[in-house]
């Protein structure tokens, strides 16, 4: 979906062209591109860590991705000043959660409450592109993918951010099972064993990276199984 | 098949369209180049004030800034060895008026960290004006206790984000550098609230000037001197590319013995080199 | 105390016959049996003095604060009930920041004490408030130079070269107006307070001595008294009085 903002083009007034004039937006296009893939038993988070603005790098070295506990991550890209309060907000949430209930929350109950979160804010959007990621009650690998305002689904893999267009056609390609729309449903879930997901991810950034200038610098790899949470890190080209 | 328009531009080689890039178009002989000031989102646009858009007719009085009126050029900052530096001109620029050419945009904040500004100089003063309560508050409490530099980043990035949430922005880019536990800290943030840290910063031209110099020669264990001949060396890269810059910088340090502003000094600049002369002889597409 | 029992004492919103205020007169009176807190305007600041009685041996030195920055150039040193004291502190700390952020400037000294009287007669005025169990004494500097002030229970305040509210107070007075307080500098004027506290102390509990000053030597900032000059005050004023004790025998 597409949110229309407020945008710096110009103010037209009697004998004159169209002026550019320092009008200002709130929202910041700051590029990233945000992969998960989940399997029977693992799910596979993926983001670059470039953060950029116009045609500039502002920093080679900023992680899009909140470990929210040892079966739960989140995935952000886009406007990083939106993305940082959304995540602070949800840890806040989340800290407030287990302190009442002794335990983390469960994937599903986070991706209701980063839904509710997003759709609290419907008429000022944060413009952020989201991907809870983690393992389910069955410990089953899961992934909610949103838009801005808080729709989302439970998918068994997704690509968010400017890497989206690149990306999310090659994992359609490998992962995808049947449609959906086939009856009775069939598993959606990738059969792919972890070894090869972190491989197809890796491969997909290294793709994105090559055409997409807002991809690059280094990607960091969540991996999530049922014994916790494992760091990768991979370095893409810096250009 | 639509045919390809033809190239007007040697430089860019058959098939490319657009108008020609080495001599006046239409366009900008119907309009002349307008100044227009560009958002600092956090750092990579530059600053300057559209006199046209301050005064067109009908604008409502009562909205909030829509633009910066005096305003603030790069700020350079870079980590070292056993501290951070920070440097900038002392311009506050209306438009292209030099307008104040002592006007102080690295400001200490405590005993460890420094504040540098660029963009609206005014919400800058109104940001100070927060933080020394806020020193003072410190220094009521009487405990020798005082905010970290990173303490500081974080209230400035909330306060900035507020304001844009309601829409009524402060119109820097902000340069944060301190001590935090024996290590140097350095971070910013911009008027949207976009904030970051790392081992170099630079606001306005100075993100595509001064960083790619800093990408190049940064270590963030090397020495001070190393790093005053560095962050000097950008500065004069700013100041010959900057329009809105003058030679007068101030340079700030800050490591575990406290901080220091400098007062104001000027560098050695040439101006006989051979492509100031005719800058346009070796890059087409320039004028 | 002739108002316990006639009915005229349960609220600040009745004069008595003879027209007192007999919640504000026990409001005084639990300045009058708190600890002596002394002030001195010298020719170069001002310097303020609290004993602090030590109620316990399990008690921190340095804990219970009687004196507060309210801004750089402004201090307290609160007798009486601390807790009330705390209050008149932090509406002084207030007043100081809002004058500040209005006119750009630091508050002047007889503006701040104006302000903190007022606030502090207000609570003398309703029936449902309780005044404070606290006088204040203000120590400024600004470009009328240095300057004591003292806001008593009521509302009043006044400024004064040298003052003293407390239990020791009647001592300490008649002690200080034998200084020549146009000729004393705040560094003599640590060891004259130091020596004072030590003549009115009383009991054979000990106390700590807390100062705070604003003057060159804290760079014209309230600031607490470096510990080195307060032991060599305390122990000047230790040996003193030891010799005026063999003077009396």
């Amino acid at each position: 979906m597409t949110i229309i903002v407020p945008s710096g083009t110009g103010n037209v007034y009697a004998g004159s062209g169209t002026i550019q004039h320092p009008s200002w937006s709130p929202y910041d296009e700051n590029g990233g591109t945000c992969v998960a893939v989940s399997g029977n038993d693992y799910c596979v988070v993926a983001s670059s860590n470039r953060l950029s603005t116009g045609f500039s790098i502002l920093t080679r070295d900023e992680s899009k991705i909140i470990k929210m506990s040892h079966k739960c991550v989140i995935a952000t890209a886009n406007c990083q000043a939106d993305r940082k309060t959304l995540q602070k907000t949800l840890q806040t949430r989340h800290i407030m959660y287990m302190h009442n209930h002794g335990k983390p929350m469960s994937v599903a109950a986070m991706a209701q409450l980063v839904s509710n979160t997003l759709y609290y804010k419907r008429f000022f959007p944060y413009y952020t592109y989201n991907l809870v990621c983690g393992l389910d009650e069955e410990g089953k690998g899961a992934v909610y993918t949103y838009d801005p305002v808080g729709s989302y689904e439970r998918t068994g893999y997704s690509c968010e951010g400017t890497g989206k267009d690149l990306i999310q056609p090659v994992l359609d390609n490998q992962l995808k099972a049947s449609s959906p729309l086939v009856l009775p449903a069939e598993n959606w879930m990738t059969a792919l064993p972890m070894d090869d997901a972190v491989d197809l991810v890796k491969d997909a950034f290294v793709s994105a990276g090559e055409r997409d200038i807002y991809t690059g610098d280094v990607v960091e790899l969540l991996i999530i199984t049922k014994d916790g949470v494992r760091t990768e890190h991979l370095d893409l080209k810096k250009d | 098949m639509l045919a390809r328009p033809p190239s007007h531009s040697p430089a860019l080689g058959p098939g490319c369209a657009g108008p020609p890039l080495a001599e006046a178009s239409s366009v900008s002989i119907q309009y002349p180049a307008q100044p227009t000031a560009q958002v600092p989102t956090c750092g990579a646009a530059s600053f300057l004030v559209d006199h046209n858009a301050v005064n067109a007719p009908g604008r409502d009085p009562s909205q909030h800034t829509q633009m910066p009126y005096v305003t603030g050029s790069s700020v350079l900052a870079l980590t070292f060895k056993d501290g951070v530096m920070l440097a900038s001109d002392t311009l506050g620029s209306y438009g292209s008026t030099k307008r104040y050419k002592s006007f102080e945009r690295i400001r200490k904040v405590n005993d460890r960290t420094v504040l540098g500004a660029s963009g609206e100089l005014s919400d800058f003063q109104y940001i100070m004006n927060l933080l020394d309560e806020l020193t003072t508050d410190d220094f009521c409490e009487d405990d020798g206790g005082m905010l970290s530099p990173r303490e500081i980043w974080s209230y400035l990035c909330r306060v900035l984000y507020n304001r844009r949430n309601k829409q009524d922005p402060l119109w820097n880019s902000l340069v944060i550098g301190g001590i935090e536990h024996g290590k140097p800290f350095l971070g910013t943030v911009g008027m949207i609230g976009t904030h970051y840290t790392d081992d170099h910063i630079a606001t306005g031209f100075g993100n595509m000037l001064a960083r790619p110099l800093f990408r190049e020669k940064h270590s963030p264990d090397m020495s001070e001197a190393d790093a005053e001949a560095l962050i000097h060396e950008a500065l004069k890269v700013c100041y010959y590319r900057d329009k809105q810059s003058i030679n007068k910088f101030q340079l700030a340090k800050i490591t575990e013995a406290g901080v220091s502003v400098s007062e104001p000094f000027a560098l050695p600049t040439r101006w006989d080199y051979k492509h100031f002369e005719n800058p346009s002889a070796n890059a087409v597409g320039t004028w | 105390m002739s108002g316990i029992g006639t009915g005229y004492d349960l609220s600040v919103s009745t004069f008595s016959p003879d027209g007192r205020v007999f919640q504000t007169d026990y409001a005084q009176k639990a300045v009058d049996i708190g600890g002596t807190v002394i002030g001195l305007r010298c020719n170069d600041g001002v310097v303020l003095g609290c004993e602090k009685t030590v109620v316990s041996k399990m008690l921190e030195e340095g804990s219970n604060k009687r004196t507060f920055a309210v801004d750089r150039h402004a201090g307290l040193a609160i007798a009486g009930l601390s807790a009330d004291g705390r209050q008149v502190v932090n509406r002084a700390k207030s007043e100081a920041s809002n004058y500040l952020s209005f006119y750009g400037d630091k508050i002047p000294g007889h503006l701040l004490s104006e302000r903190i009287a007022s606030f502090v007669h207000v609570f003398n005025l309703y029936w449902y408030a309780r005044p404070f169990g606290t006088s204040v004494m203000l120590a400024t500097m600004d470009r009328a130079g240095p300057q004591l002030y003292v806001i008593d229970p009521s509302g009043t305040a006044y400024r004064y070269f040298g003052a003293a509210v407390g239990k020791g107070r009647q001592g300490a007075r008649t002690t200080i107006e034998r200084l020549k307080l146009e000729q004393l500098s705040c560094a003599d004027g640590v060891k004259e307070i130091a020596k004072i506290l030590h003549q009115v102390h009383e009991e054979e509990k000990p106390f700590e001595l807390e100062l705070s000053w604003i003057c060159e030597a804290s760079g014209n900032e309230f600031r607490r008294v470096p510990a080195d000059v307060v032991a060599e005050a305390d122990r000047l004023a230790k040996a003193a009085l030891d010799e005026s004790d063999m003077d009396d025998d």
